[in-house]
C-alpha cells in the first residue's frame, strides 16, 4: 500500500485537527479530506476540508469519489461541554452508524477504519477487575447516556468488522488525556484550587498524554493493525497522588453515596462540566492493560501516566504566560495576512488552491484560520 | 496546618514559623519516647514488673516515625504504586499496628512457614473466619516478618464499595477476588492469598466455628494451574473467637447490601466498643506446598482434576485445624 487516501471526521474539535496536521506531514499519505460541520480549529494546509455532517447519507458518495481507503473516526463527543446532551447523542452514534453503514456499503473503496473510542467503555464500579483488558466486557448495563452511546458505538464497529473481514480495523479506547491547552473534564477539576473528591475512596486513575494520543491515532493511520488496543500512560496515579503532584488541595466533600447528585449540584454552581460516568470514575477508578498496545506499536508512549500529570502540573504552572505568547503569535500571523492582501479570506492565503472533487454536491469550503482566536478544543 | 503553610505565598515570615514548627515536629517523638522510658523504668522499680512493655513501646514509636516519614515522603505525590494500588512505603508504616496485634495481643504461633518461597509466586489458601478478616492480616504479617514478602490478599467484591476501608485494602496491596486479577499477580511472581470459603467463612456462626464451608467452585485451582504456581494450605486457629457470631441480623444486611450483619455479646450493644475483638490465643500452621507445575495448566479445564486438588487443599487444612485445636487448652490461654 503505497499513497493513502484518508477521510477524517470532527476535524473541527481537538482530535481530528492534530490527526490531519500531523498526517499533512506524512509522505505517504496523499490525499487528506476533512469532514465536519464546523471549520478545523487549526491551520490546515493540503488538507481538504468539506462541511458536511457524517449524519448525512452524502458522505457514501464523497468515499467512493474521493475513492477514500482509510476513514479514520475522530469524531465522537467526549465532553459533555462541547454541545447539548441531544447533539452529543446524535453525533456519537447516529453519525457513526452513518458513516460505518457508508463504509461498509458493497461499492465503498474503504478498506481500513480507524475509531478512536474510550476506556470509559469498561464503566467504573467496585466489582471491576484490578486492570482491564480489551476482551473484557463491564458488567453491569450502561448506569448513563454517554457510556450507553459508546457501547453503541462499538457495536457498530464490530458490526463493520463482521460486513467486512477484510478490512483492517483499529480500536483504540484512549484513557483520559491531560496536555497543555487541552480542555477537559479532568483538567477543569484540577484547575480548581480545591479538588472536591469523593470521602474515604482514593481510586486509581490513568491519563495519557495529548502528544501520545495524537502519536498513537497517526501511527494507527499509518500503519496496518488490526484490533482494539486500550490507549494509556504506563502505571497508575492514586487521585490523591495526582492533587498533591498538581500542588491543589484535596477537598473529600463528594458523599460516597450519590456522589452523582452532589457533583451535579457542583456542576451548577462550578462550570465544570464533569459528567456522571466521570464522577463514577473519581470514586472507583479504573485502570486498562496497555500490554497489547506496546506490542503493537512498540516505544509510542513516551509518558507514563504519572509523567503525563507531571507534565500537566508543570504547563499549568506557567498557563497565564504561555497564554499571553500564544494569543500574541496569533496576533501576528493575523496581522501578517493582512498586510499580505488578506481580504480575500479564501484558502489561497494559506497557500494552496482548494481542489474540487468531482461528483460531490456537498457544500465544500477551504480550511481557514478562524477569525476570533479559539482555544483548541478536545475530549477524552 | 503544615500542608496549609506549604500552598500559600512563601512569605518569609511562613517560613520561619513552618520551620520551628518542623523541628517541633521532628523532636517531640524524642522527647516522648524517652519521657515514657523513664516512666517505663520507674514503673519496674516501684511495682517490680513491666507495667508498661518496652518492646511494644517500641514498636509504637517506630508506627509515629514511618507515618511521618511516609506523609513527608508522600507530599508532593512523588512516590510510586502499582497498578493494583499497593504502596509498601504506606504498608510497611501500618504494619506495626498489625505486629502488636500479631505479637501482644493474640500472641499468633506460626509454624511450617518455611514452605513459602522466597521469590516466585504462590497460591495461600487459608480457612477464613471471624467476621472481620483480621485472619488475612495476621497471615500477611508472618508471611513479612519471617520471610519478608508482601502477600496480596484477595478480598470479597463488596469491601470494594466500602469508604476508608476500600481504600485501606487497596493501599496495603489487597485487590478483589476476581479470577483475573489472581492471575496477574501470580504471573509476576507474587505471593497471593486467597479464601476460598469467602463470606460463608467469615459468616458463619458461633456454633459451627472450625468447620470449614465449600471452596467455591474450586476456581483458586484453576489459578494456580493456569500460572503453574503451588498451593500453601494454611490453618488458622483462634480467628474463629474473635467476634463469636450469636446472630445474623438478616433484614439489615439487606437493608444495607451487605452479605450478613453479625452479631455478638457485644456488637451492636456496646456500639463502637463491640468492635474490639477478643485476645483469643491463636495458631497458624502453613503446610506442606501442593505443587501444580507438573500437571500442566490445561488440567484446569478438567473439572474432576480441579476438584480433587480442591479436596486435597480442604482436607489438609481442616486435619491443620483439628489438629492446633486438640493441641489448643484454652480458648485465651492458648
Amino acid at each position: 500500500m503505497t499513497a493513502r487516501r484518508v477521510l477524517i471526521t470532527g476535524v473541527s474539535r481537538f482530535w481530528g485537527g492534530q490527526l490531519a496536521l500531523r498526517l499533512e506531514a506524512e509522505r505517504s499519505v496523499e490525499r487528506i479530506i476533512a469532514v465536519d460541520t464546523q471549520s478545523p480549529a487549526v491551520d490546515l494546509k493540503r488538507t481538504e476540508f468539506l462541511r458536511a455532517d457524517i449524519r448525512h447519507g452524502l458522505i457514501g458518495k464523497v468515499l467512493s469519489a474521493a475513492s477514500i481507503d482509510t476513514v479514520v473516526h475522530a469524531g465522537l463527543i467526549v465532553d459533555p461541554r462541547r454541545a447539548p446532551a441531544r447533539v452529543v447523542h446524535e453525533t456519537n452514534v447516529i453519525g457513526t452508524m452513518n458513516l460505518l453503514a457508508a463504509c461498509s456499503a458493497g461499492d465503498s473503496p474503504v478498506r481500513k477504519l480507524v475509531v478512536k473510542s474510550s476506556t470509559a467503555i469498561y464503566g467504573a464500579s467496585p466489582e471491576d477487575p484490578s486492570l482491564w483488558s480489551e476482551h473484557m466486557r463491564r458488567s453491569a448495563a450502561a448506569g448513563d447516556a454517554f457510556t450507553r452511546d459508546l457501547d453503541e458505538v462499538e457495536d457498530y464497529v464490530s458490526d463493520f468488522r463482521v460486513r467486512k473481514p477484510e478490512a483492517v480495523v483499529t480500536l483504540l479506547r484512549f484513557a483520559n488525556v491531560l496536555g497543555p491547552e487541552h480542555d477537559t473534564p479532568f483538567a477543569r477539576l484540577f484547575d480548581l484550587p480545591a479538588v472536591p473528591t469523593v470521602f474515604g475512596f482514593d481510586p486509581r486513575l490513568q491519563f495519557l498524554h495529548v502528544d501520545d494520543a495524537v502519536a498513537v491515532l497517526e501511527r494507527a493511520v499509518v500503519d496496518e493493525k488490526h484490533g482494539t488496543f486500550n490507549v494509556a500512560g504506563s502505571g497508575i496515579v492514586l487521585l490523591s497522588q495526582a492533587i498533591a503532584m498538581l500542588g491543589k488541595l484535596d477537598l473529600p466533600v463528594l458523599p460516597f453515596a450519590g456522589s452523582d447528585l452532589a457533583m451535579s449540584l457542583l456542576n451548577r454552581v462550578l462550570p465544570l462540566g464533569f459528567p456522571p460516568h466521570l464522577t463514577r470514575l473519581l470514586q472507583y477508578g479504573r485502570v486498562v492493560d496497555t500490554s497489547l498496545l506496546a506490542q503493537a506499536f512498540p516505544g509510542l508512549i513516551a509518558h507514563s501516566t504519572a509523567e503525563t500529570v507531571d507534565a500537566h502540573a508543570r504547563e499549568r504552572r506557567v498557563r497565564d504566560i504561555a497564554d499571553a505568547q500564544r494569543r500574541r503569535v496569533r496576533h501576528e500571523a493575523e496581522m501578517e495576512e493582512f498586510l499580505r492582501g488578506g481580504a480575500t479570506k479564501t484558502a489561497a492565503a494559506n497557500g494552496h488552491r482548494p481542489r474540487r472533487s468531482a461528483g460531490t454536491k456537498a457544500k465544500k469550503t477551504a480550511s481557514r484560520t478562524p477569525r476570533r482566536p479559539v482555544r483548541r478544543r478536545g475530549d477524552g | 496546618m503544615a500542608e496549609l503553610h506549604g500552598t500559600g505565598a512563601p512569605s518569609s515570615n511562613g517560613h520561619r514559623r513552618r520551620g520551628s514548627l518542623e523541628r517541633l515536629r521532628a523532636e517531640l517523638p524524642v522527647a516522648a519516647m524517652s519521657a515514657t522510658g523513664a516512666l517505663a523504668v520507674r514503673l519496674q522499680e516501684l511495682t517490680g514488673r513491666d507495667v508498661i512493655d518496652i518492646e511494644s513501646l517500641q514498636e509504637i514509636v517506630a508506627l509515629g516515625y514511618r507515618a511521618a516519614e511516609v506523609r513527608s515522603a508522600h507530599r508532593g505525590g512523588r512516590y510510586e504504586v502499582d497498578d493494583f494500588g499497593f504502596d509498601p512505603e504506606f504498608t510497611n508504616a501500618v504494619l506495626p499496628v498489625f505486629r502488636l496485634l500479631y505479637k501482644r495481643y493474640w500472641r499468633v504461633e506460626t509454624t511450617g512457614i518455611e514452605v513459602v518461597p522466597r521469590s516466585g509466586g504462590a497460591l495461600l489458601v487459608s480457612n477464613h473466619a471471624g467476621v472481620l478478616p483480621f485472619d488475612g492480616a495476621m497471615i500477611e504479617v508472618a508471611v513479612h516478618d519471617h520471610v519478608d514478602r508482601f502477600a496480596r490478599a484477595l478480598i470479597a467484591n463488596w469491601f470494594g464499595g466500602l469508604p476508608m476501608l476500600s481504600w485501606f485494602l487497596r493501599r496495603t496491596g489487597q485487590t478483589l477476588g476476581h479470577p483475573d486479577d489472581s492471575l496477574r499477580l501470580l504471573k509476576r511472581g507474587e505471593l497471593v492469598l486467597v479464601f476460598p470459603e469467602g463470606v460463608r467463612g467469615t459468616g458463619k456462626p458461633f456454633s459451627e466455628r472450625y468447620r470449614l464451608r465449600r471452596f467455591g467452585r474450586g476456581g483458586f485451582v484453576q489459578v494456580a494451574l493456569r500460572s503453574g504456581v503451588p498451593i500453601i494450605p494454611i490453618s488458622v486457629v483462634g480467628s474463629e473467637e474473635i467476634y463469636p457470631m450469636i446472630g445474623d441480623a438478616g433484614v439489615i444486611a439487606r437493608l444495607v447490601g451487605m452479605p450478613y450483619f453479625a452479631i455478638t455479646p457485644t456488637w451492636p450493644w456496646l456500639g463502637p466498643l463491640g468492635l474490639v475483638p477478643l485476645p483469643s490465643k491463636w495458631r497458624i500452621q502453613f503446610h506442606d506446598m501442593v505443587r501444580t507445575d507438573d500437571i500442566g495448566a490445561e488440567a484446569a479445564d478438567d473439572p474432576a482434576e480441579v476438584m480433587r486438588i480442591s479436596d486435597q487443599v480442604r482436607d489438609t487444612i481442616q486435619a491443620g485445624l483439628v489438629s492446633g485445636l486438640a493441641e489448643r487448652r484454652g480458648i485465651f490461654r492458648g
